[in-house]
Parts: C-alpha cells; sequence; structure tokens
C-alpha cells in the first residue's frame, strides 16, 4: 500500500512533477516527511501541504471494520491442534493472523509438532483440517518425510489407508530449503506467490533462530541492532502475510542461558531450577524484542525422562498453563491432563521464562522404533 | 503584527519573490492590493490573493478571536469534572489514575511482553461503553492494531464478563433499560477495529483521523497497540524516526484535546546496557518519554504484575498489583468475589471525578 505511485492517487500532475524531482514519488516517501519539509519539497504552503498529506493517506489508509464482523467469521478464526486440552486454553487452536512460537531445547519436540500441524493442515474441514497445502521453510534440514508419511497413518489409520490419500497429502506440503538469514528474507518477501499458487493454509518457519545466530555473533558491536532490525523485519512480512490471507503462521526457536539473577519461577519449576545463586538458567532466544513481536509463545521442556510439558507463556486468551505430553509414532499425545490445577492465573515474563533441559540421556530401548511405510 | 515574512505559511517560491521584492514584515503587506502585489512582487493573480487572504486571517480579528477563546483555570476545573474517566475494573489502578484513564489526554503504556498491554487496552475498549446511567461514557471505541495481537474471542469474553458485572448492579428502570441494550452484540459492533502493517499506514491512518472522529462523534477512545512495533525495525535514519514520532504526538494530543477523547498508546521495551548492567527501559528513544501525558508501566516481579504510573501532571507516582481473569483485566486478590456487594462494587463504577467535590464552586 505504502508503495503505491503518486501519479496514481489523484494528486495533480505538476506536484507529482515536483515531488519527482526530489525522488518523493511513492505515498511511503511523501508519509515519510514531516508536513513542514513537504511545504519545501513540494512549493505548497502549510493547508495545502497538509490537504496533500490527507489526500495520500486516503490512497493507503487500511479499511476500518468493526469487531463484530470478526466474530461472525468465528469458525474461520483458529486452527486446531487436535489436542483437545490445548485448544481448549487458546479458545479453538493457534489463531489465523497471528504469529504462533514455539521455542525449547533440543529433542524436545518442535519440529515434531511443526510436521504434526502439518498433516493436519491438509486434512478436510470436517475433520478439523484447514484442506489447504502446507507452505514449510526449513533451516535446519530437519524436516523428514518418511516422519510425516507415518505420522499420518498413525494419527489417522483409517483416513490415510488408502496410498493415493497419503501421496496427495504429501504433495501438499511444499518444503523450501533456506541457509542464510538473506535468502529467508528473500523467501519471505516473495512468498505471497507461493502462497497463493499452493493455496497455502499454514506456514511453518523451521527454525527462525538457527540462521540468525549463526550469522551474528552479538558480542561484536552492531550487530546486536542489526540482528533485532531483521527479526523485526522478518516478523513484520509474517505478520502481513499472515494477515492478508488469515492463515496461522508457526515459528519455532531455540535456547539461550541467561545469566543475571534468577528470576522467581512458578511452584511447578521450582525442583529444579538450580541452586546456586548466579548460575544463570536457561530461556528463549532471539531477546526481548522478540519476545514482544510473537503473538504466542508455547514453551516445550523437559518433566523427565519420558514425559515432556507444553507450557503456554505468552497469549492474548490463553492464561499460563502447563500441559503434560509425550512423542510417539502418532506425532504429540497428551497424557494425563484432566486436572486442571495446572492451570494458574499467574505467569511471568515470557522473555525470561526458565525451561528445562534434558539432564540425562537414559534410553527406554524397548520403545519402538520407527517404521518406513 | 510584526510577523517577518519567511515565517508565513506560504509556498517558499512565493516568500522568494516577496522578500526579493523587498516586503520584510508582514505590516508591508496588509494595505496592499492584490492587482498592485501582483506587479510589485511578480507572482500570479491567485498567489496575491491567498497571501492577502492569509494575512487578513492572521491579523487583528485573529487577535479579538484569541483573547475570547483563552479558557481561564476555573472553565477547566469545570470541564476536567465534566469529563468523566475511563475505568480499568482494577480499583487500585482506577484510584491511582483518578478514576481511570482520562480523558481530553494521551496515556502510554508501556511493558515487558506479555505483561498485559493488549489485555488493558482490550478491556478499555469495552469499558468506555458502559452506558452513562451506570457511570460510564457510553462511547464508541476505536482500536489501532499494529500487532496482530487483537483476538475477538477474548474481547467476547470481557465484554460478557461486563455485561453481567451490569446487571448484577442494575437497581431502577433507566438502568434496566440501558441493560436490555448492552448486548455482546452491540458492545463488538461499537468496536471499531484498523489493522496497519507498517508505519506507511499508522501515519496515514493518523492523519485522517479527524475526519473519522467527525463522522464518528459517538467514538470517545482512540488505543494504538503499539506504536512501538513499526517504528522500531525500517528505520535506518533514527532523527527521521524522531521527527515522525513527535509529529504524530503532536497529532494526537491534537485529537485528545480538541475532541475530548482518551488516546492510549502502547510501548514496548528494550534492553538497554550500562555499566555492565541491562536493564529494560521504554522503547522508541528518550525523546518519546515526552510524547504522552500520563505513563503508565507495567511490568512483572517474580510472579506478580505490577503497574507503575511514572508520568502525570495531576496524580501522584504510584505502584498497584493486577492481575488477568477469565473476565479481564482485574484487581490482584486471592479471594474471588462472589456476587458482588453491590454498595463496595458500584462505588467502582459511581460518578468518579478527580477530585470529589461537594461544594458547587460558581
Amino acid at each position: 500500500m505504502g508503495s503505491k505511485k503518486l501519479r496514481r492517487t489523484g494528486v495533480s500532475a505538476d506536484i507529482c512533477e515536483r515531488l519527482k524531482r526530489h525522488q518523493v514519488e511513492t505515498c511511503q516517501d511523501v508519509l515519510s516527511v514531516t508536513p513542514v519539509e513537504l511545504m519545501r519539497l513540494a512549493g505548497l504552503s502549510y493547508p495545502a501541504a497538509l490537504d496533500l498529506l490527507r489526500l495520500v493517506s486516503k490512497a493507503c489508509v487500511p479499511a476500518v471494520s468493526t469487531a463484530w464482523d470478526l466474530w461472525r467469521k468465528k469458525g474461520e478464526l483458529c486452527f486446531s491442534t487436535s489436542l483437545p486440552a490445548l485448544d481448549r486454553l487458546l479458545q479453538g487452536g493457534l489463531p489465523h493472523g497471528a504469529l504462533t512460537e514455539v521455542t525449547g531445547p533440543s529433542g524436545c519436540g518442535k519440529t515434531q509438532l511443526c510436521i504434526m500441524l502439518s498433516v493436519l493442515a491438509t486434512l478436510p474441514r470436517t475433520m478439523g483440517g484447514l484442506d489447504s497445502g502446507v507452505i514449510y521453510i526449513d533451516t535446519e534440514s530437519a524436516f523428514s518425510a518418511e516422519r510425516l508419511i507415518e505420522m499420518a497413518q498413525a494419527r489417522f489409520p483409517e483416513f490415510f489407508s488408502a496410498k493415493e490419500r497419503l501421496l496427495e497429502m504429501a504433495s501438499r506440503v511444499h518444503l523450501f530449503r533456506e541457509l542464510t538469514c538473506q535468502d529467508v528474507l528473500n523467501r519471505l518477501e516473495r512468498l505471497e506467490e507461493d502462497i497463493i499458487a499452493c493455496r497455502a493454509g499454514l506456514l511453518i518457519l523451521d527454525s527462525v533462530a538457527s540462521v540468525v545466530r549463526k550469522e551474528f555473533d552479538t558480542s561484536l558491536p552492531g550487530n546486536l541492532t542489526y540482528r533485532s532490525n531483521l527479526l523485526g523485519q522478518e516478523a513484520a512480512v509474517l505478520k502481513y502475510l499472515s494477515q492478508e490471507f488469515c492463515i496461522p503462521v508457526v515459528l519455532t526457536n531455540q535456547i539461550t542461558t541467561h545469566v543475571g539473577e534468577k528470576v522467581h519461577c512458578p511452584q511447578w519449576n521450582q525442583a529444579d531450577v538450580p541452586a546456586e545463586e548466579d548460575s544463570g538458567f536457561v530461556t528463549a532466544a532471539l531477546g526481548n524484542t522478540w519476545s514482544h513481536s510473537v503473538n504466542t509463545r508455547l514453551i516445550v521442556q523437559y518433566e523427565d525422562t519420558e514425559r515432556r510439558q507444553i507450557v503456554i507463556a505468552k497469549s492474548p486468551v490463553a492464561p499460563f498453563a502447563v500441559l503434560s505430553y509425550t512423542i510417539q509414532r502418532e506425532g504429540i499425545r497428551l497424557e494425563g491432563n484432566a486436572s486442571p490445577e495446572s492451570v494458574l492465573n499467574q505467569g511471568t515474563d515470557p522473555g525470561l521464562q526458565p525451561i528445562r533441559v534434558r539432564t540425562g540421556f537414559i534410553y527406554n530401548l524397548s520403545q519402538a522404533t520407527p517404521s518406513t511405510c | 503584527m510584526h510577523r517577518t515574512v519567511p515565517s508565513l505559511p506560504l509556498a517558499p517560491s512565493v516568500k522568494v519573490k516577496l522578500i526579493n521584492a523587498g516586503f520584510q514584515v508582514a505590516s508591508d503587506l496588509t494595505d496592499m492590493r492584490p492587482l498592485q502585489l501582483c506587479k510589485e512582487a511578480g507572482i500570479s493573480q491567485e498567489e496575491a490573493v491567498e497571501v492577502l487572504q492569509m494575512l487578513r486571517d492572521d491579523g487583528q480579528p485573529h487577535q479579538q478571536r484569541a483573547a475570547t477563546e483563552s479558557l481561564t483555570a476555573l472553565d477547566l476545573l469545570h470541564q476536567e469534572q465534566a469529563l468523566g474517566s475511563i475505568v480499568t475494573f482494577c480499583s487500585a489502578l482506577d484510584d491511582t489514575l483518578g478514576g481511570g484513564v482520562s480523558m481530553g489526554k494521551t496515556t502510554e503504556i508501556c511493558g515487558a511482553p506479555g505483561v498485559g498491554k493488549t489485555q488493558l487496552c482490550m478491556q478499555l475498549a469495552v469499558d468506555v461503553q458502559i452506558p452513562v446511567c451506570f457511570g460510564g461514557l457510553g462511547g464508541k471505541a476505536l482500536y489501532i492494531d499494529t500487532e496482530g495481537s487483537f483476538l475477538v474471542q477474548r474481547v467476547a469474553d470481557m465484554a460478557e464478563a461486563v455485561v453481567q458485572h451490569c446487571t448484577l448492579l442494575a437497581e431502577d428502570t433507566e438502568q434496566k433499560q440501558a441493560l436490555e441494550e448492552l448486548t455482546v452484540e452491540k458492545i463488538l459492533s461499537n468496536l471499531f477495529l484498523v489493522r496497519c502493517h507498517d508505519y506507511v499506514e499508522l501515519l496515514a491512518e493518523v492523519y485522517l483521523l479527524p475526519d473519522f472522529l467527525s463522522k464518528h462523534p459517538e467514538v470517545r477512545l482512540i488505543v494504538i497497540d503499539s506504536i512501538a512495533f513499526p517504528f522500531r525495525h525500517d528505520f535506518e535514519d533514527l532523527s527521521q524516526r524522531t521527527r515522525l514520532l513527535n509529529g504524530l504526538a503532536q497529532q494526537l494530543i491534537q485529537l485528545a484535546t480538541q475532541h475530548s477523547i482518551a488516546v492510549v498508546l502502547t510501548n514496548q521495551m528494550t534492553t538497554r546496557v550500562s555499566n555492565g548492567q541491562s536493564k529494560l527501559v521504554p522503547a522508541l528513544g528518550e525523546s518519546w518519554g515526552h510524547a504522552a501525558t500520563q505513563r503508565l508501566i507495567l511490568r512483572w516481579e517474580g510472579l506478580r504484575r505490577l503497574a507503575s504510573l511514572y508520568k502525570s501532571p495531576s496524580q501522584m507516582e504510584a505502584t498497584v498489583q493486577y492481575q488477568i481473569t477469565v473476565q479481564g483485566f482485574r484487581d490482584a486478590s486471592d479471594e474471588h468475589r462472589p456476587t458482588p456487594d453491590t454498595s463496595a462494587v458500584s462505588s467502582q463504577l459511581g460518578n468518579h471525578s478527580k477530585r470529589p467535590r461537594t461544594e458547587d464552586l460558581s
């Protein structure tokens, strides 16, 4: 909208000419200067400059709607995650038009969750899916097509009993591999065409943190602001895409060690936080500004050797809550979450929420190994 | 009358020609006729007429107008008391703010992520619609969303809670009648929503707000959530950003005072490293701190959420605790309020004036 050329907004031709000489050609250029500067650039009086600004504003202002218009489209506002307790807390599921971040230590299940959501998105609406394609931007080369197929078959055995359905589902997931920051940003900026071509209803970026962290050494001066700017741009583009196409966007993030005074954490987390004072603790990566940019933050962490937990750390609709799960062949399975005591009316700063990492590496080798189809 | 020609709000080319023709001060021009000015300065006839008209508006009648338009502090006091305020439903915070979020002023809400800024904004957008007979303002709200955190399910929950609250309070027939019209559907329809994706759209929307307000005079609250996000990553030239933000702040203050509405802005926090220690400060720089009339900072302290009033021309600095419940933004209390004691709760919605005065000043 901001890049609309002035010629097309109804501004008179000679004013356009005068502005063009100063490299002011689009609505964005006009609105980025103050009225007094515009007087000088366009050679207008002050009231005329204000009128010009109003005229240009009319050309690029977004439409006004009401909350009631949004409410009437209630059924299309959320993407069900097929985990009933999580959907209940999120009042329907992952919101459309907003960014949902899944963060946690490695091996906890972030990519598994992403793959599971990919399967769900391709399902027909009667089964709770979006009946659409999925765009999966993979920066860690962690996506496994075999796991996708296995999960689909294990989770919905009757539906995917026919081989054509499996192949059709797999053909709807579009994978893009990007390995540097600039590649990711370029891909995002050109993504509109891909979304329309693939008829995508879900956008997954796995992960945001890996490319950014390997390219920016934040101890060097200037890098921190540059990294924040880049992340801000990515967030803005993703929000624009999710809003315009009304689709959910899922991002994954990593963890970092926060060195500083210990943050007092909720009761259930007390036992596992290290007792020493200045030891620091593990929390979501990418900093405080990024915590502002995401709308919903889900933290996955370890509970014990087998079970893990999803923590809703930041959400505009859900209270702070903890749900236990395990990872099975069919993906994420919630375990024993009928008790509502795990729902607290409290919480803590989602940018400083301590996360439990894996402390031991004891494998239960009798668990079934994944089989190929 | 002693205004110099370069300071007049005319087009630069016209000013240059006037100066070259020897006109230094505005009083040099007052007795001129258009054709004479046209020949002496070499400007076109329309431009000459424009110059003279502008001077006429600028001259004596304007000064006379100015004399009658000036207000005394007494007039202002009456005005301020007549304006209500928007309750936040957290009585501790309302007391700190002197009744609630003030009308006619800009209020900035800063806070760490997830602390409840958007919750408070949504609560205010619902609370401004409480009918006048219940002590509210009965107005509409405009919500400018730049982050995408506005989720209508949450607003619907808050609206439902407010309707129930009013149902419990309704005593006389006027209130009961108003209650019949107060439904979740009506509350949601009176909440205008604009989604801006970048700073250009935000600036465009603010330039057009005067037109919007004249078309919808019942709007009593404008929320911009958040003003920080679009301005934090697109600018390499920070001085340009400061100029634009200052212009924006000025326009919002003008809107707030001229139309007697409340303007609420949300800001983010940024990390500032000093002496090896990092702490969170409001984003957008030091100069932005002057932009809003009132500043409220929300923060976490361990598990508690605290709200501090940091800047206000009329209220004292204070810190209170609040919490976010299913019904929305509320006081931090450990026990639930069961059927509320109507006298205690109705005082929340009672006619709040800034300084309760029993005697009439006249």
